[in-house]
């Protein structure tokens, strides 16, 4: 049976996991862009992105873009496992074998 | 860690949200636009041809104007969401366009002398050791350019030494050759 990741449990984690892990493999979102689609502030996004970048889940790449500093966030493929591994732990508390 | 099942349930229904919110966000980053515009290109291109209008000038402009706006909708959608530039494909497709584009039609055009048809003939082969050592990043980058410039510069430049440059291009495959078994670490 796989195990709650407790990182990724935390509500605002939760949601942007969900949400970076729906993007194909290889696209990356704007910081400002995943602010406003999950409703979060800009603190409380930059504190639960370091938190996941931190544990590999995601990956943040910081570039220019028409000469202004962007912000872009993945998932990685540790990422994507680990929520895998999460939804599925979840499953099973519903469903116990 | 242990959950009660009202918890787990409560965060797959968070994830399902987070993921509608994502999905519907995103529709609008397909590629749908491009398909879009070149679509519309190609069918103004064709109709105009077929209305019998043959200014040479017609189709390069509309694709002028089609390639503008590809690079507008390119940054306009990169600015929220952004692919991982894979810079070795994009590399082979700037070689296959380089050779499709401008060294087949404009340089060498239909091989109209022996000479001709001999670059072609080389440069066919050469196309494909530019790819391949993009590819495979390795040296048959370097020989698929070298004897691609040597080619082409022969025949518009120094076509009465074409033969010498093409004694050359062998030279540069022998070279290789001989560099790859004896000294390459």
């Amino acid at each position: 049976m796989e195990a709650l990741d407790p990182v990724i449990h935390q509500p605002a984690r939760l949601q942007l996991m969900a949400a970076l892990c729906q993007l194909g493999a290889g696209l990356r979102v704007d910081f400002t862009f995943l602010r406003e689609q999950l409703g979060l502030t800009d603190g409380n996004l930059g504190a639960h992105l370091a938190t996941l970048e931190s544990r590999g889940y995601i990956s943040v790449d910081k570039e220019f873009v028409a000469r202004r500093p962007k912000t872009f966030v993945a998932a990685t493929e540790a990422g994507r496992t680990a929520f895998a591994s999460h939804v599925s732990a979840l499953r099973s508390i519903l469903a116990p074998q | 860690m242990n959950i009660s099942p009202e918890e787990a349930t409560q965060a797959l229904r968070e994830i399902e949200a987070s993921r509608s919110t994502m999905r519907t966000a995103i529709q609008s980053h397909r590629g749908h636009y491009y398909l879009w515009l070149w679509g519309l290109i190609w069918m103004a291109t064709s109709a105009i041809n077929w209305l019998g209008n043959q200014n040479p000038w017609i189709a390069p402009g509309l694709c002028g104007v089609g390639l503008v706006l590809t690079f507008a909708i390119a940054f306009l959608q990169g600015r929220q969401l952004r692919a991982r530039v894979d810079k070795k494909f994009v590399a082979v497709c700037i070689a296959a366009l380089a050779f499709g584009y401008i060294a087949w039609p404009i340089i060498l055009g239909p091989p109209h002398s022996y000479k001709a048809a001999f670059g072609f003939g080389m440069v066919v082969f050469m196309q494909l050791y530019v790819i391949g050592g993009i590819w495979f990043d390795n040296y048959l980058l370097w020989v698929g350019i070298a004897v691609t410039v040597l080619t082409l510069a022969s025949l518009v430049f120094f076509p009465g030494l074409f033969w010498a440059f093409t004694l050359l291009c062998g030279a540069t495959l022998f070279g290789t050759g001989y560099y790859i078994r004896y000294f390459w670490r």
